[in-house]
């Protein structure tokens, strides 16, 4: 019986992980094609990279989404920590509703009231406008995963550190920080995630001239998306998975879920 | 704080080099050696921002995005923009080439004595087919009874599509019926409704996306679809040397198209270098590039000297007095209409 199940829990995984990975797998064979389209396999060739190296619009997107994904994350992970250690800390109403609401509003609306907010302000657009939209809708994501990993700590550890003489900001940095650490580094990877692959909020903050990779990517439907967009998808792919084995040097606990 | 506001300044480019031209448009419309021909000649820097759709466009413009001088909008996008008050007339005195654009598209309804707008390319919205697949079903392509006649559609059930998009549908329906493609009149709507419900049982699918690929491969032989998608398709079958041609053909019915247009922004920075981008682009040489690269239409009468041989000859991209005069340019419709339009079009998607 239970062999049974776990083959049958076995089969369901691979299935998962199937539907996850072959459409990745596939974006990074056709790169290789011989083809402008990604219609068939025609045969082996690198052009794609070479057109991709010789695109400087591909290349200053690609590194624009990178620069504004690394340096909005970096800021909204210091925000969104804070943010969810004060609402762990202290019994606040308004302070969730304040943090969350981005979560939870239409990705379009926060565009809009994101624009009118910098014409108003008459504030000239640019690639400091799309990291200040950045930053404003990752910090959200970054709180709720500090403060859960925060409820799910011992709270009593904090306390003996107290009991033993340490001092409050000691206890916080000695004790809190190592475990609350995963969760920090989580909510950092996916504020980079959601920087990198924003659209819609990023296209109405963009100014004259500012292109990520989202933007470039999706002007080109309109033509046709060569595998030049595969072949930048498979550096990027490598790069992911690169910045996910560092994270596992530095923190190996941080990506694992929980104790 | 004053200090700060410099930096501030600094890190979003408002001290900007100069001569800078910031162009608002789709991707590719515009082929780089146009853009770095006219660099050369005004001695300054385009910046091309991108978009993927007019509505797109309208919602960043109308929310208050500045900093662009010239947009490249399609012309049904025209009227809501003027309405908007988002545009600054053209200063005619500025633009010699002018004379070139093709009377068919000069001083049209949507933009009367071309204050606003000059038109650079246009597409058609006909039929692209696959060329032995209609000679061995004897399926006459340059008539919409290919798309819309149940009878012929049995011969290719399930390897016709069609665009995903009512105005486009429902707007080559109207022709086939014999109405205006900017028809607002509820009967004809409803009779232009009628013919796509007897016809979608045999359709394989509404495709805007992938249609050019499905053509390529041979997966479906007929396509209700743009005419320089249609020029693509063409162009990948040959060089991918499959054993059939891909080829397009506008409907003896008339055909619905959009020019797509450059205009000016209320409040571009730079005027002068616009009236120079817009007159440089007016220029044969320079117009017929964008042909020659894209495979559109050009409403320019000087271009045609400098067009590919091969593209000369095909009618959706230089069509003669006659084919221009069935061509229809796609307006924008009133909301009364339009919400019409987009219900008689759910109705559509969810039958049988």
């Amino acid at each position: 019986m239970h062999s049974k199940q776990s083959k049958w829990l076995w089969a369901a995984s691979l299935l998962v992980y199937a539907f996850l990975y072959l459409p990745l797998v596939i974006v990074v064979v056709y790169s290789f094609n011989d083809s402008r389209l990604n219609a068939e396999w025609v045969g082996f060739t690198t052009k794609w990279y070479g057109v991709l190296f010789a695109d400087d619009q591909m290349l200053t997107a690609a590194r624009n989404s990178l620069l504004i994904g690394l340096v909005s994350s970096i800021f909204a992970t210091f925000f969104g920590t804070l943010a969810g250690l004060a609402m762990y800390k202290y019994k606040l109403r308004l302070l969730p509703i304040l943090v969350l609401t981005p979560i939870a509003i239409p990705e379009i609306l926060m565009a809009l009231s994101l624009l009118m907010f910098f014409v108003a302000l008459n504030f000239t657009m640019g690639y400091l406008s799309i990291g200040l939209a950045h930053i404003a809708f990752s910090i959200g994501f970054v709180a709720i995963v500090v403060r859960s990993r925060l409820q799910g700590m011992d709270e009593s550890l904090v306390e003996a550190a107290r009991d033993l003489g340490a001092g409050p900001l000691q206890a916080f940095w000695r004790v809190t920080f190592p475990l609350i650490l995963p969760g920090i580094i989580a909510g950092a990877l996916m504020a980079f995630t959601l920087s990198i692959d924003d659209f819609v909020i990023t296209y109405f903050v963009a100014g004259a001239g500012a292109s990520t990779l989202p933007l470039q990517i999706y002007s080109m439907l309109k033509i046709a998306v060569t595998p030049e967009v595969n072949a930048i998808s498979s550096l990027l792919m490598l790069l992911t998975l690169a910045l996910i084995v560092i994270a596992a040097k530095i923190a190996p606990g941080a990506l694992r879920a929980s104790h | 704080m004053k200090k700060l506001l410099i930096a501030l300044c600094l890190i979003t480019g408002v001290a900007r080099a100069d001569n800078v031209l910031h162009v608002f448009n789709w991707n590719n419309a515009i082929s780089d050696d146009t853009v770095k021909a006219f660099e050369a000649q005004c001695k300054c820097k385009v910046e091309a921002t991108y978009y993927g759709s007019a509505e797109e466009m309208l919602a960043k413009l109308s929310a208050g995005a500045k900093g662009f001088d010239v947009i490249g909008p399609a012309n049904y996008a025209i009227t809501p923009l003027v309405k908007l008050n988002l545009l600054q007339p053209l200063d005619h005195g500025k633009l010699s080439n002018l004379k070139n654009i093709s009377p068919t598209f000069a001083n049209t309804k949507i933009d009367p004595g071309n204050q606003y707008s000059v038109p650079y390319d246009f597409t058609v919205t006909l039929v692209g087919y696959n060329a032995q697949k209609m000679k061995e079903l004897g399926v006459d392509p340059t008539s919409w009874s290919a798309v819309f006649d149940p009878k012929i559609l049995a011969k290719m059930k399930g390897k016709v599509t069609v665009l995903d998009d009512p105005r486009e549908v429902i707007g080559a329906a109207l022709r086939y019926n014999g109405f205006s493609a900017n028809s607002t009149n509820p009967a004809e709507l409803k009779k232009a409704v009628g013919t796509i419900k007897a016809a979608k049982p045999y359709w394989a699918a509404f495709n805007s996306q992938s249609y050019i690929k499905e053509l390529t491969v041979g997966n479906i032989w007929l396509a209700l679809g743009y005419s320089n998608d249609m020029y693509q398709a063409r162009s990948d079958a040959q060089k991918a040397g499959r054993p059939f041609q891909i080829d397009y053909a506008l409907q003896k019915e008339g055909n619905g198209m959009t020019a797509d247009s450059f205009v000016m922004a209320r409040n571009a920075p730079r005027p002068d270098l616009a009236h120079q981008f817009i007159n440089f682009m007016l220029d044969g040489k320079n117009a017929a590039q964008t042909t020659n690269q894209i495979g559109s239409g050009t409403p320019n009468s000087a271009a045609l000297p400098f067009v590919r041989a091969d593209l000369k000859t095909v009618p959706a991209i230089a069509p003669n007095a006659q084919q221009a005069a069935k061509l229809e340019q796609l307006t924008d419709l009133d909301a009364k209409t339009r919400r019409a339009w987009n219900q008689a079009w759910t109705e559509i998607k969810i039958s049988k």
